[in-house]
C-alpha cells in the first residue's frame, strides 16, 4: 500500500517535472514557428494569436529573395564544415598519438591542451582583429575558419583522447603483429571503433561554429561574406523589425542542428558522456 | 590509467625501433595549430595590453597604466560585479534544473525518450536565435508575455521587460538559464549511469527516504562529473556575450553590462585597444582562479 503510493508520487513528480520543463521549452519554439507563418498585419496583431488566420510561407520565400540569406547560408556551411573537418581529424590523430605511445612531454602536452580550453574567447578579440588584419585575412572565410578551429580543437582533442583510451591497446598490437603499419593500425583498426566519439566531437564542433556570433560579426564586414547568425542579428537592427521574416530565418537556421541531433543523439548522449566521465 | 601505462611499457619497446618520432607526428598538427592560433594571439593580446595604441601606426608604451586605469574606473569594476552576479545565478539555475530533470529522466519510464529530446532542444538553437525569440516574446506592445499576463490580470499595464532597470537583469538571466541547462542535464544523465542500482536498493531497504538518497548517495556519487561541469559552465558563462548583447546591449543603465560587452565596446566603439586587452587579461586571470578554486573545493576527498 505504502509502496504503491510512493510509486504514484514518484510518477507524478517525474512526469510533472518533464511536462513543465517541456512547456517552458516548447512555448518559445512554437511561438517562433507560429510567427514565421504570419502575414505582416497578423504579426503585429493585438492581442497576439497562436494560430494565424491566414497561414503563409511568404517569409520563407522573402528570406531567399529579399534578403541575402543564400550567401549567408553558403558562408556558414563552408566555414563550419571546413572547421569541423579539420579540427576533428587532427583531434583523432592526437587522441591516437597520446593514448598509444609513451613519449617525452606527453603530460605537459595534455596540460597545455586543457589550459587552451579555459581561456575566455573574448580575450582573442583584439589580438585576432589585429593579427588577421596584418596577414590580410580579415573579412575572409579562411580567417574566420581559423578562428573557429582555435575554438574547437582543444575540446575535440580532449574528447578524442577520452575515446581512444577506451579502446584496448591489444588491438593495435595484434594488427601490427599481423603486418599492419602504424598508420594502417590507426585508420583500419582503431579509428572505426571510435566512430561514436568522432560523431560527438563533430556535433560539438558543428554547433559551436554554426552558432558563433561575436567574431563573425566583428571580422566579416563584406555583406556577401556574413554568416547566418550575423544575418539574423542584422534583421534585428532595422528601424522596423519584421518579426515574421526574422523568425522564418531563425527556423531555417536552427533546422540543420535539430535534425542532425535527432539522428545522431544516440551517439551523442552516450558519446559526450564517455568524454565527460573520463576527464 | 595505471594498468594501461603498464601495458604500454610492455608493448612499447618493439615499436620504438620503428621511429622515435611517430608519436610526435601524431600530435604535431594540434600542437602547431594551438601554438599558432591560441598561444600566439593570446601572448600578442598581453603585449597589446601594455600599449596605448590604435593598432595601426601609433604604439606608445604605457607600462601598467592600462591596468591602473581600468581598476580605478568604476566602470570595469562594476562590469565585473555584474558578471559575477550573472554567472552565479545562471549556473545555479542550470544546476537546479539540470539535476532535477536529470533525476526525472533517469527513471527510464515510458515517454522519457521523447521528453529527453525536447528538453535538450535549447542547447541546439543558435544564441542569436534564442536572444531574438525572447526579445520578441518580451516585446512590450506585441509580445506574448505581456498579452498573457494582462489577460490573466497578473499585471495592470504593459511592461517593457528589457527596457526597465527593474526587470532587465532578471530576464537576461532567465533566458541564459533556458539556453544553458541542457549541458548540465546531459552530463548529469551520463553520470547517473554510474550510480549502481544495488546501492540505491540497499539504502532503501535500510529505510533511507528520497531526500536522504539524493543527498547522501546520488549527489556524492556524481560529484566528480558535477565538478568538471560546474567549472566549465562558470567559465563559459563568465565570458558570455551574444545573448546579452542582442537582448539589451548591456543596458538599461548598465544593469546588464557584463564584462565581455564592456571589452567589446572599449575596443570597437571607443577604440581603446590597449585598455580592452588589459581587461581581457584580467578576465582570463579571474577565469583561471575560479577554476583553481573550484577544483580545490570540489576535489578534496577524491
Amino acid at each position: 500500500m505504502n509502496k504503491k503510493r510512493s510509486g504514484m508520487i514518484n510518477n507524478v513528480l517525474t512526469y510533472g517535472a518533464c511536462l513543465i520543463g517541456s512547456i517552458f521549452v516548447l512555448v518559445p519554439v512554437l511561438w517562433m514557428v507560429s510567427t514565421s507563418l504570419k502575414t505582416e498585419p497578423e504579426t503585429f496583431a493585438i492581442p497576439p494569436r497562436w494560430i494565424p488566420e491566414t497561414v503563409t510561407l511568404d517569409s520563407y520565400r522573402a528570406m531567399w529573395v529579399d534578403y541575402p540569406f543564400l550567401y549567408y547560408f553558403r558562408n556558414s556551411i563552408i566555414v563550419t564544415l571546413a572547421a569541423v573537418a579539420i579540427s576533428v581529424s587532427i583531434s583523432c590523430l592526437t587522441g591516437y598519438g597520446v593514448t598509444r605511445f609513451r613519449f617525452k612531454g606527453k603530460e605537459s602536452f595534455l596540460g597545455f591542451v586543457l589550459l587552451t580550453q579555459m581561456f575566455p574567447s573574448v580575450m582573442l578579440l583584439v589580438p585576432y582583429y589585429k593579427v588577421l588584419n596584418t596577414y590580410g585575412l580579415n573579412n575572409t572565410l579562411i580567417g574566420l575558419g581559423l578562428v573557429y578551429i582555435s575554438f574547437t580543437v582543444p575540446f575535440c582533442s580532449w574528447m578524442m583522447v577520452g575515446y581512444f583510451k577506451t579502446v584496448p591497446l591489444e588491438l593495435d598490437e595484434a594488427a601490427i603483429i599481423d603486418g599492419c603499419s602504424r598508420w594502417q593500425a590507426f585508420t583500419r583498426i582503431t579509428l572505426p571503433i571510435v566512430i561514436p566519439g568522432v560523431s560527438s566531437s563533430a556535433i560539438y564542433a558543428f554547433v559551436t561554429c554554426w552558432n558563433e556570433y561575436m567574431f563573425a560579426n566583428l571580422l566579416m564586414a563584406d555583406e556577401k561574406l556574413k554568416t547566418v547568425s550575423v544575418g539574423i542579428a542584422e534583421l534585428n537592427g532595422y528601424y522596423k523589425i519584421m518579426w515574421n521574416d526574422l523568425m522564418a530565418s531563425s527556423v531555417v537556421a536552427s533546422i540543420p542542428l535539430v535534425i542532425g541531433f535527432i539522428f545522431l543523439q544516440k551517439y551523442f548522449i552516450g558519446g559526450l558522456t564517455a568524454g565527460a566521465v573520463k576527464s | 590509467m595505471k594498468t594501461k601505462s603498464h601495458k604500454q611499457e610492455q608493448f612499447q619497446p618493439s615499436k620504438m625501433s620503428l621511429s622515435e618520432l611517430t608519436p610526435y607526428l601524431f600530435i604535431f598538427p594540434v600542437l602547431l595549430l594551438l601554438v599558432m592560433l591560441v598561444v600566439y594571439p593570446l601572448s600578442y593580446g598581453v603585449y597589446i595590453s601594455f600599449f596605448d595604441t590604435d593598432l595601426g601606426k601609433n604604439w606608445s608604451f604605457a607600462g601598467f597604466r592600462n591596468y591602473l586605469v581600468i581598476f580605478t574606473q568604476d566602470n570595469f569594476l562594476k562590469n565585473i560585479w555584474v558578471t559575477f552576479k550573472f554567472a552565479f545565478l545562471v549556473v545555479a539555475g542550470h544546476f537546479v534544473i539540470g539535476i532535477l530533470l536529470g533525476l526525472a529522466l533517469n527513471q527510464k519510464k515510458r515517454g522519457t525518450t521523447v521528453f529527453r529530446t525536447i528538453l535538450v532542444l535549447p542547447w541546439l538553437f543558435p544564441d542569436v536565435v534564442i536572444a531574438l525569440i525572447f526579445k520578441w516574446l518580451a516585446n512590450p506592445m506585441y509580445g506574448l508575455f505581456n498579452s498573457f499576463l494582462l489577460e490573466h490580470g497578473l499585471i495592470e499595464k504593459q511592461i517593457s521587460w528589457l527596457g526597465s532597470t527593474q526587470w532587465a537583469f532578471a530576464v537576461v538571466v532567465l533566458v541564459c538559464i533556458w539556453k544553458g541547462y541542457p549541458m548540465v542535464l546531459v552530463n548529469v544523465l551520463a553520470a547517473l549511469q554510474s550510480v549502481s542500482s544495488d546501492i540505491l536498493e540497499a539504502a532503501r531497504v535500510d529505510g533511507a527516504n528520497a531526500v536522504q538518497l539524493l543527498f547522501r548517495i546520488i549527489l556524492p556519487a556524481i560529484k566528480p562529473v558535477l565538478a568538471t561541469t560546474v567549472i566549465l559552465d562558470v567559465v563559459w558563462w563568465f565570458k558570455h556575450y551574444t545573448i546579452v548583447e542582442l537582448l539589451t546591449s548591456g543596458g538599461p543603465n548598465s544593469v546588464t553590462s557584463i564584462v565581455s560587452i564592456g571589452i567589446y565596446k572599449e575596443a570597437f566603439q571607443y577604440f581603446k585597444f590597449g585598455r580592452a586587452a588589459a581587461m581581457a587579461v584580467v578576465v582570463f586571470v579571474i577565469c583561471y582562479l575560479i577554476s583553481k578554486v573550484f577544483r580545490k573545493v570540489l576535489s578534496d576527498d577524491e
